[in-house]
């Protein structure tokens, strides 16, 4: 199933041609709906937005629901709060950190496992599905006492670990089916010309695959950028917090000034759209590679 | 989907051996034994980082552990924490809103997830952009989705401000705050932040099916509902019974929603079996009672994951 996926989804669909205008003909209902699935989607993006643009005492009139005077006050205090500026670099850190630990050890893993045919290769992807799986609110209980143990708690180190943990049995089984695209002759033809294994997966595999890296890779940056929970459970101190951490903490408080969580959010977001717009093909292939989320 | 617990079929190696079976096998297999060390990171990272802590976490489950001796020796407790649970009457609410809330997550993000794919499968402009706003909804952080769903079902938010102004509700609808909504308003959020992938998952198995199939129904006068109940739904039946597996698995996991819209109140209302464990670990510090709730959960994780691995593979068979 894998990789056929793939090439279906590339394929360019329906000649332009006189079904295709007749099937539009035909369904009638399916415009309408379109712009329903639309408007549910994009309503929390617009009201996202708009929030952020008002003023706290025109968020809580509902006669200003649309009709406001727009105001980008939510943005300078947020952006004059040096804390935010930590909280991104916190974000940053953290989302490269594990999306670059995760691949190290995910690539070569999901070509081993592409590769190697034996009941270790089943049990071990067996595991990892059961691993994927776990709720992160179960991992979250013995990883806290663990890592107080070990020095990790109230570091950066601690959260890339964990978050790693969570997110490596899904890089692999996510990179495992590019790997096993790539036919065996072509590693075999170059380990009779006297390259060696490592020398081949370097050479020969990695480049045949780094369109599943990159989607690999994008989509734990993705993930790891949202994580929050091991975030604010291992940080000891609101001021490590990533902006995902620091978002979860201010909308479970009390009294929320909506404006400015909302500006938050939107600061929250803005990475994700700019790597959206460059991975968006790479996200809507690589999604429905047995991603799951 | 990309997920196949068989192992290779010895048929799909390559030529090179045919005719020179005999050196070209132990090359194979020494080969294979190298190959098998790139796993080796990625198995001691896993070893230690995931797999120890399900074992502390039995072993707290099984002691008496709380903030404050979490560092000491647990004293051994037996089943106690596991009896405490199921005493108490707020676990069994917990597990019937467990069961509420995957139910609903499971039937609206499949049968959601499904329309979409279908209105998304034809090209055209229109299309692709309601495409990328549904990918995109689903690249958002759950923490930013969360927080605009509490805003939308808020009191002086975007529907009770509808309902108000049209004179529909003369009071606000409380959402999340009251103990019979709030987790049929929870879930449903969820239900939304689920359809997205569900819908490209159906979209593409949708698109793997050939033109010429339904050039040939439209040709006998096929309707689109036709085509949709005798076409798409038989081709994507493989399909369901993975995202089911999955989607079941999602709204079981899933705790971003809870934690940022409700935190599991009012009272226990929107307390699912996982956050349970979460909550009497790090808001109660009773380690050793949230250890056990959270053994619970695992334990049923791994029966669901037995169920996907058998649906994975009936779907190999198939396709």
């Amino acid at each position: 199933m894998s990789n056929a996926d793939v090439d279906t989804a590339r394929k360019p669909t329906a000649p332009r041609g006189f079904a295709a205008m007749r099937a539009r003909v035909k369904s009638p209902v399916a415009t309408p709906l379109r712009a329903v699935l639309f408007l549910i989607y994009g309503i929390p993006l617009l009201w996202i937005v708009l929030t952020s643009l008002k003023s706290p005492s025109d968020v809580i009139s509902s006669q200003s629901s649309f009709v406001f005077r727009p105001t980008l006050d939510a943005y300078t205090d947020a952006l004059g709060n040096s804390g935010l500026y930590t909280a991104l670099q916190q974000s940053l850190v953290i989302a490269t950190g594990t999306m670059v630990l995760t691949l190290l050890l995910a690539i070569p893993a999901g070509y081993g496992l592409a590769r190697v045919d034996s009941r270790l290769t089943t049990v071990g992807l067996g595991m990892l599905i059961v691993l994927q799986m776990l709720p992160q609110t179960s991992n979250v209980i013995p990883l806290y006492q663990i890592f107080a143990q070990w020095n990790l708690l109230d570091t950066n180190a601690g959260v890339i670990i964990a978050d790693t943990a969570l997110l490596v049995p899904f890089a692999i089984l996510l990179m495992r089916p590019f790997f096993r695209a790539v036919p065996v002759a072509l590693e075999e033809a170059a380990k009779l010309d006297g390259a060696g294994t490592v020398r081949t997966f370097f050479s020969i595999m990695l480049p045949i695959a780094r369109n599943g890296i990159a989607t690999t890779g994008t989509l734990i940056f993705l993930l790891a950028w949202g994580e929050f929970l091991y975030s604010v459970n291992f940080f000891l101190t609101p001021g490590n917090y990533p902006l995902s951490a620091l978002l979860a903490q201010q909308v479970s408080a009390f009294g929320i000034d909506w404006p400015g969580l909302m500006a938050l959010a939107v600061i929250t977001s803005v990475p994700i759209m700019l790597l959206f717009v460059f991975t968006y093909r790479l996200l809507r292939e690589g999604l429905t590679l047995g991603a799951v989320k | 989907m990309a997920i196949d617990p068989t192992p290779t079929h010895p048929s799909r190696h390559g030529s090179v051996r045919v005719g020179r079976r005999g050196a070209a096998s132990r090359f194979h297999r020494l080969a294979q034994r190298k190959q098998l060390l790139f796993v080796a990171p990625a198995a001691v990272f896993l070893v230690v980082f995931a797999i120890f802590p399900v074992f502390q976490l039995l072993r707290m489950s099984v002691s008496d552990v709380t903030v404050s001796t979490l560092n000491d020796t647990w004293r051994f407790t037996g089943l106690e924490n596991f009896q405490s649970n199921f005493a108490s009457p707020a676990f069994g609410e917990t597990v019937l809103n467990t069961v509420i809330f995957v139910g609903i997550v499971t039937v609206l993000g499949l049968v959601g997830g499904l329309a979409a794919a279908v209105l998304l499968s034809k090209s055209g402009r229109w299309t692709g952009f309601v495409l990328s706003l549904l990918v995109f909804i689903w690249a958002l952080p759950p923490v930013v989705n969360g927080s605009v769903w509490k805003f939308l079902l808020g009191s002086s938010g975007l529907f009770n401000s509808i309902g108000l102004e049209t004179g529909l509700t003369t009071q606000p609808i409380p959402f999340l705050f009251d103990d019979s909504y709030a987790l049929y308003s929870v879930a449903l959020v969820n239900a939304w932040a689920v359809i997205p992938f569900n819908a490209l998952v159906f979209r593409a198995a949708i698109m793997g099916i050939s033109q010429e199939v339904f050039e040939a129904a439209r040709m006998d006068g096929a309707t689109r509902w036709e085509e949709i109940r005798h076409i798409i739904i038989p081709v994507v039946r493989p399909t369901t019974l993975v995202l089911l597996v999955l989607t079941v698995v999602y709204g079981f996991r899933s705790f971003d929603f809870i934690y940022v819209m409700t935190f599991g109140g009012p009272g226990v209302a929107t307390t699912t079996l996982p956050f349970l464990g979460y909550v009497q670990a790090f808001v109660r510090f009773d380690f050793g009672l949230g250890a056990a709730t959270a053994v619970v959960a695992v334990v049923m994780v791994i029966v669901l994951a037995i169920f996907y691995a058998r649906s994975v593979r009936r779907e190999e068979v198939h396709s």
